[in-house]
């Protein structure tokens, strides 16, 4: 007795039972993963958030939370920081990160395998290790307090990444439209810039992307290097900000919720063009 | 030359990629075998130097900015290295003193690499499960529902590591907080006497918590990449044969895309073992609780909060060894998974 031939073979077609138990798993998975966003949103909303306990509702909808931390605050001036910071660290990352990834994925020259056993490698360096280094480094150079000092650390950590992720994006592109440039009379600058840089514009927008959310997101090193409120990226504006108003739990998730929209905007956005890089980076020879 | 690349003798002859196009200068009718020799001997060399040149910047700033500063942790790491040091510019060696102290501290073997390896062994555990079913879930759903649910877990992914730690202290917060209000209302527990971020078993109950919520995305969408590769002939053969969902997942998708999981289960240890700001940010974990420092925040507080940066610098590079290890092994793995024609997948 093999399988019944009435029945569909397909597994991606099961039965009821099979259809409701997806069903739950499901909805167990969104209310799992929009949890921590939604309790951070509605608690900011909420005029009560600090008695508000186990209410899955917020108690009434006000904006005072958001206008007291920018008002008092000062996160207009952490998310500007932030936002001048992961802009540079985009445009840097972005030309270092093509120039090297077109290296990688065109032109076959010795040591090409053990450029990307480096990428990797230095991809796996822990943080802790280098702050301490690069911070006397910083200091040495009276870079420390500085949103330039930062911008050039996180070019060095999105720079791996983005060379790795890029790697796929020019891999994709036929080597015969560039040889048709060559034909036509192209130089390669001429060719690089009119056509592998239009071909490879999508996987560059979603490097950036990359990029700006590991320069947004970073705690460590702004942490370590600045001193200065006025030069406060928006993480560490929000640290400060919890240990003057711990228990304050309202302002706290409105500060959280100004920190946490751009990147999940930005990453809705760009979500696909993301994971189908990563998969070309890792699988495209 | 036995290390010419392909591309290279066909220049010879053929001098436009990259070259000066010989269009734009002519050779003179004189100009013989020699002059065109030395041209495409020109393209040739230009063309060999453009990946470097190409590189350059970048290799420049990953060398300054990550190998120049990882050579002087180790650096570092030999001396007694204080504020005093930093200011003066002056060296003071101690040999091998700082990583003698480290290793023959109890507060290592007991406290701090449990810590480390059981936290990290744990998220990487239950990222790699969480992850691999939800791909599953995912591949059985219609293009909606699967649309839908990916673009939300992303969410999860997105969520910066401060915001989201500081929203789960909120969720666990022992007077107000939503977890221990609804457990106390359900008559479990009393409220006004617990506080989960002392003990050093829930504080890192509830890190692990946060860590698998960020991370799993990465695992779903990875694995399910790599689920889409399979052939469905493989998968309808199994049922055919009888194979139940368990066994079919056994013995037909897991080596099928061994590689896969390599990657994530690797990629997720070395993440886990580094974590760093969900730990420090929680209550205690700057160093005010000395039970739930892990090797990375035990480094940071050593350097910045008691300024003996050798021997923080000390900490770090026995991290670093530790995951240059795992590194290897994953490398090695991978290359032994796929030896021959895979091996240049990497």
């Amino acid at each position: 007795m093999t399988a019944n031939p009435a029945r569909p073979v397909s597994p991606t077609r099961p039965g009821r039972p099979g259809r409701v138990g997806t069903a739950v798993a499901t909805a167990a998975l969104l209310a799992f993963t929009v949890l921590p966003v939604y309790w951070m949103v509605t608690s900011a909303l909420d005029p009560g958030a600090n008695t508000r306990g186990a209410d899955p509702l917020p108690s009434g909808v006000t904006w005072d939370h958001f206008r007291f931390v920018l008002d008092e605050g000062g996160f207009g001036r952490f998310l500007l920081n932030s936002a001048l910071v992961g802009a540079g660290t985009i445009l840097l990352a972005g030309l270092l990160a093509l120039l090297a990834a077109v290296a990688v994925a065109r032109h076959t020259f010795r040591l090409r395998t053990a450029v990307l056993v480096m990428v990797l490698i230095v991809q796996m360096v822990p943080l802790e290790a280098l702050v301490i280094p690069l911070f006397v480094q910083m200091r040495n150079l009276q870079m420390l307090n500085s949103l330039l000092g930062l911008t050039v650390v996180y070019l060095a950590f999105s720079l791996p990444f983005a060379i790795w992720m890029l790697r796929g994006f020019v891999a994709a592109v036929p080597q015969e439209v560039e040889e048709a440039a060559y034909l036509d009379g192209c130089t390669w600058p001429r060719m690089f810039r009119s056509v592998l840089l239009p071909l490879v514009a999508p996987g560059l927008v979603a490097t950036s992307v990359f990029s700006f959310i590991v320069a947004w997101n970073e705690f460590v090193f702004a942490f370590t290097f600045l001193q200065d409120d006025a030069k406060f990226t928006a993480a560490v504006g929000l640290h400060r900000f919890f240990g003057q108003h711990g228990n304050d739990w309202g302002p706290v998730m409105a500060g959280s919720t100004l920190i946490t929209l751009p990147v999940l905007v930005f990453f809705v956005l760009a979500q696909r063009r993301l994971s189908g890089g990563l998969a070309a980076g890792a699988v495209k020879g | 030359m036995a290390t010419e690349t392909p591309e290279a003798p066909r220049t010879a002859e053929d001098p436009q990629p990259g070259g000066p196009t010989p269009g734009r200068r002519p050779p003179g009718p004189r100009a013989t075998a020699a002059a065109r020799a030395r041209s495409a001997r020109a393209a040739r060399r230009r063309r060999r130097a453009r990946p470097w040149l190409l590189l350059a910047p970048a290799l420049l700033a990953v060398g300054t900015l990550l190998l120049w500063p990882l050579g002087r942790v180790v650096w570092m790491s030999f001396q007694d290295y204080g504020l005093r040091e930093i200011v003066s510019g002056r060296t003071n060696f101690t040999g091998t003193d700082n990583y003698a102290e480290i290793l023959g501290s109890s507060y290592l073997w007991t406290t701090v690499l449990p810590n480390t390896v059981l936290f990290a062994a744990a998220c990487v555990v239950l990222t790699v499960v969480l992850g691999t079913l939800v791909a599953l879930l995912l591949q059985r759903l219609g293009p909606f529902w699967r649309n839908l649910t990916a673009g939300t877990i992303m969410m999860a992914w997105a969520m910066p590591a401060v915001t989201g730690t500081y929203v789960w202290i909120w969720l666990f917060d022992p007077l107000n907080g939503a977890v221990v209000q609804s457990l106390g209302g359900l008559g479990l527990l009393d409220p006004a006497a617990t506080n989960w971020f002392t003990g050093r078993f829930s504080f890192y109950a509830i890190a692990t918590l946060n860590v698998v919520h960020h991370g799993f995305p990465f695992v779903a969408v990875t694995v399910y990449a790599g689920l889409l590769t399979i052939p469905r002939e493989l998968t309808e053969a199994g049922i055919v044969d009888g194979a139940g969902a368990w066994q079919r997942f056994w013995t037909i998708t897991v080596p099928s895309i061994k590689p896969v999981f390599l990657v994530v289960v690797i990629l997720s240890t070395i993440w886990d073992f580094k974590v760093f700001v969900q730990l420090y940010l929680m209550p205690g974990g700057n160093g005010a609780n000395p039970q739930v420092l892990n090797l990375g925040v035990w480094s940071y507080v050593e350097s910045f909060a008691q300024r003996q940066y050798g021997m923080g610098a000390a900490i770090a590079v026995l991290l670093t060894l530790l995951l240059l290890g795992i590194t290897v092994g994953y490398v090695r793995a991978l290359f032994s998974e796929s030896s021959g024609e895979k091996g240049d997948r990497l």
